[in-house]
């Protein structure tokens, strides 16, 4: 092999290497203009990934700092409390909790719902019978919504957790939800318009079902 | 013989030593910024590259396997990266956790496509960015409906509560007026909220 | 030393991590360069390095310093680890040289600019601060290797063989030094106690 064919093999190797490399990284972390910040998302996001949280937020965060032209303190911190609530909410929801329901509960942790709220909803979840199983993101979605336009964290967590339990639909808490963002418009106190519209759902559901009685369903 | 005996004093000067802070945010991504700055500066790429393109002694079949060793490795990261998702945690306690694949997880509901409309007439270009789309101008661009009617868009969103805003002119966010507002602690400025329910 | 005591941060809940739960084989995987296996050692030993060091360094920010630079020389010295050596006292005989290298720096630093200050710590101890607090005190007028080896020894519970061959002291000594900050202990906070009534 002559040197210049091994030289010109060699630059296609390097181009290839470093084409995987890009590949293999995350490439709309390109959108960070400032390489120090983008470097430091990324450690956030391979901390995520060594941990098994998701990453997804993570990165989904950094660009929303892009986009609203958060310096990088701001971005830096933004990440730090995420990254914090993430963990909390893996450890709130458990290790078979969803990417998405993760993801929600860091949400509502960071919009003031308190840690026993999230496990209560998860326990709720859990005690559904087998067939019905499901990811409760909606569920956490509409509490951390409730908690983030003034219904107060103890009443809106119960008043989830017991639409839950009598086997409300996502579809019904969104619903009950858009209902009392409405109420609240019109005046109405958020405390309320939650046990008003929440009676109203309720009285919609069959009674409670239990795991035992479900499974004797053919 | 010394001996040091653990007595009360000295078990309570210990205990009030021994309070461990928990890991505060930030601080392992600090200290892998630190490992990878120190391996920048020992190391620069460059260097190694130019060092072996000017070592002619590779064989053309060495360069050839690694070339194809090379896009593997690209690609097999990339699919590395794509299916991380999918590892759950069991944490085992004192922080150290455990990645093991979870057969039984429910899975996540499909994404649903979501309408959207926003009527500002004197707008050149809208664009809906969310973290639905990871804040990305350029992944749903609003269309006047009728060629100068509002502008609108088709976005999807797998179901749970999301924000989003609307970026004007490529510049300027704008929460949506027919939706509920978002707190932006973090960065300030204007977003909205929307719930998408499960299909 | 004293002059940064104002930096430590209180943390009420005493707590101790149990090497049982470390997998052992993270070292390893990190050697051969899991950088994932990395992270996690850094996750599990960030707060004990972080105890460590602020008992040493009796200031956050230096402890801070000590640890991040303990984790890029482990992260560095790898290639050099046994398989078979246990990881606990390998890293801290890395950490503990770093608090030693930023002691002699500070030295150097308070040689300059605070000469013929009044010591900080004569000043706390007369002012009669909580209990924690004078532990801290009595532990800051320790000499550093008695310092060393008593946190080695009774905060991080390690055993003096581990200790000799992190520090490369002699047992006889390692004993006579833990013995002194004991001894140092045992005066000071006996007085307070009888103080306090």
């Amino acid at each position: 092999m002559n040197a210049r064919f091994g030289l010109t093999v060699r630059a296609v190797a390097v181009a290839c290497i470093v084409a995987g490399t890009a590949a293999a990284q995350e490439p709309r972390l390109l959108a960070i203009r400032d390489d120090a910040t983008r470097e430091l998302v990324r450690t956030f996001v391979e901390a995520a990934r060594g941990r098994g949280t998701p990453t997804e937020p993570l990165i989904s965060k950094a660009l929303q700092g892009v986009a609203f032209k958060a310096d990088a303190k701001r971005i830096e911190q933004a990440l730090v409390r995420l990254d914090k609530h993430l963990r909390r909410s893996r450890e709130l929801l458990g290790a078979q909790a969803t990417t998405d329901e993760v993801a929600a509960g860091a949400e509502a942790l960071g919009n003031g719902v308190p840690d026993g709220a999230l496990r209560d909803l998860r326990r709720t979840a859990d005690r559904r019978p087998a067939a019905l199983r499901r990811p409760i993101t909606v569920e956490i979605g509409v509490l951390t919504e409730l908690v983030a336009k003034g219904v107060s964290p103890g009443k809106a967590g119960e008043m989830v957790r017991q639409l839950m339990a009598r086997g409300a639909t996502g579809t019904q808490l969104t619903e009950l939800n858009a209902a009392v963002q409405q109420d609240v418009a019109l005046g109405v106190s958020p405390a309320a318009a939650l046990e008003l519209r929440g009676k109203g759902v309720m009285s919609l559901l069959p009674p409670p079902i239990s795991a035992a009685a479900a499974q004797r369903v053919p | 013989m010394i001996m040091d005996e653990r007595d009360e004093t000295i078990e309570r000067a210990a205990e009030a030593l021994s309070a461990l802070a928990p890991l505060k945010g930030g601080a392992v991504a600090r200290v892998l910024l630190a490992v990878r700055a120190a391996r920048a500066r020992r190391a620069p790429v460059w260097l190694r590259v130019s060092w072996w393109m000017q070592d002619t002694s590779v064989s053309a079949r060495a360069a050839g396997l690694m070339v194809a060793a090379s896009l593997a490795v690209g690609f097999v990261l990339r699919g590395a990266v794509a299916s991380d998702e999918n590892i759950r945690l069991a944490r085992t306690g004192g922080g150290i956790v455990a990645l093991q694949p979870v057969a039984n997880a429910p899975a996540e509901p499909q994404a649903v496509p979501v309408s959207m409309v926003f009527d500002l007439a004197n707008a050149r270009s809208v664009a809906v960015v969310g973290d639905f789309n990871g804040w990305d101008p350029s992944a749903a661009p609003m269309k006047r409906i009728g060629g100068t009617g509002p502008w609108s868009a088709t976005v999807v969103a797998r179901p749970g509560r999301h924000t989003y805003a609307f970026l004007v002119d490529g510049t300027m966010l704008v929460a949506d007026p027919l939706a509920p507002r978002a707190g932006n602690p973090d960065f300030g400025g204007d977003a909205s909220v929307m719930m998408v329910r499960t299909p | 030393m004293g002059g940064s005591r104002g930096n430590l941060t209180q943390y009420p809940v005493a707590h101790r991590v149990s090497v049982s739960e470390f997998d052992s084989s993270l070292p390893i995987r990190a050697k051969h360069g899991d950088e994932q296996a990395f992270i996690r050692i850094v996750e599990f030993y960030y707060p004990r390095c972080m105890r460590f060091a602020r008992n040493m360094l009796g200031s956050e920010q230096d402890a801070e310093e000590a640890v991040q630079d303990a984790f890029v020389r482990v992260y560095d010295s790898f290639p050099r680890f046994r398989e078979d050596a246990r990881f606990d006292p390998w890293l801290f005989r890395i950490l503990a040289n770093r608090c030693r290298s930023l002691l002699a720096r500070n030295e150097r630093r308070r040689a300059v600019i605070e000469y013929g200050d009044v010591p900080h710590g004569a000043a706390d101890s007369e002012a009669g601060a909580d209990w924690a607090e004078e532990v801290r005190v009595v532990l800051e007028s320790l000499p550093a290797e008695q310092r060393e080896a008593f946190l080695l020894r009774h905060v991080e519970d390690m055993s003096y063989e581990d200790i000799a061959a992190m520090t490369g002291a002699g047992l006889s000594a390692l004993r006579m030094r833990v013995k002194r900050a004991c001894d140092a202990l045992r005066a000071r906070l006996t007085e307070v106690s009888r103080d306090h009534g």
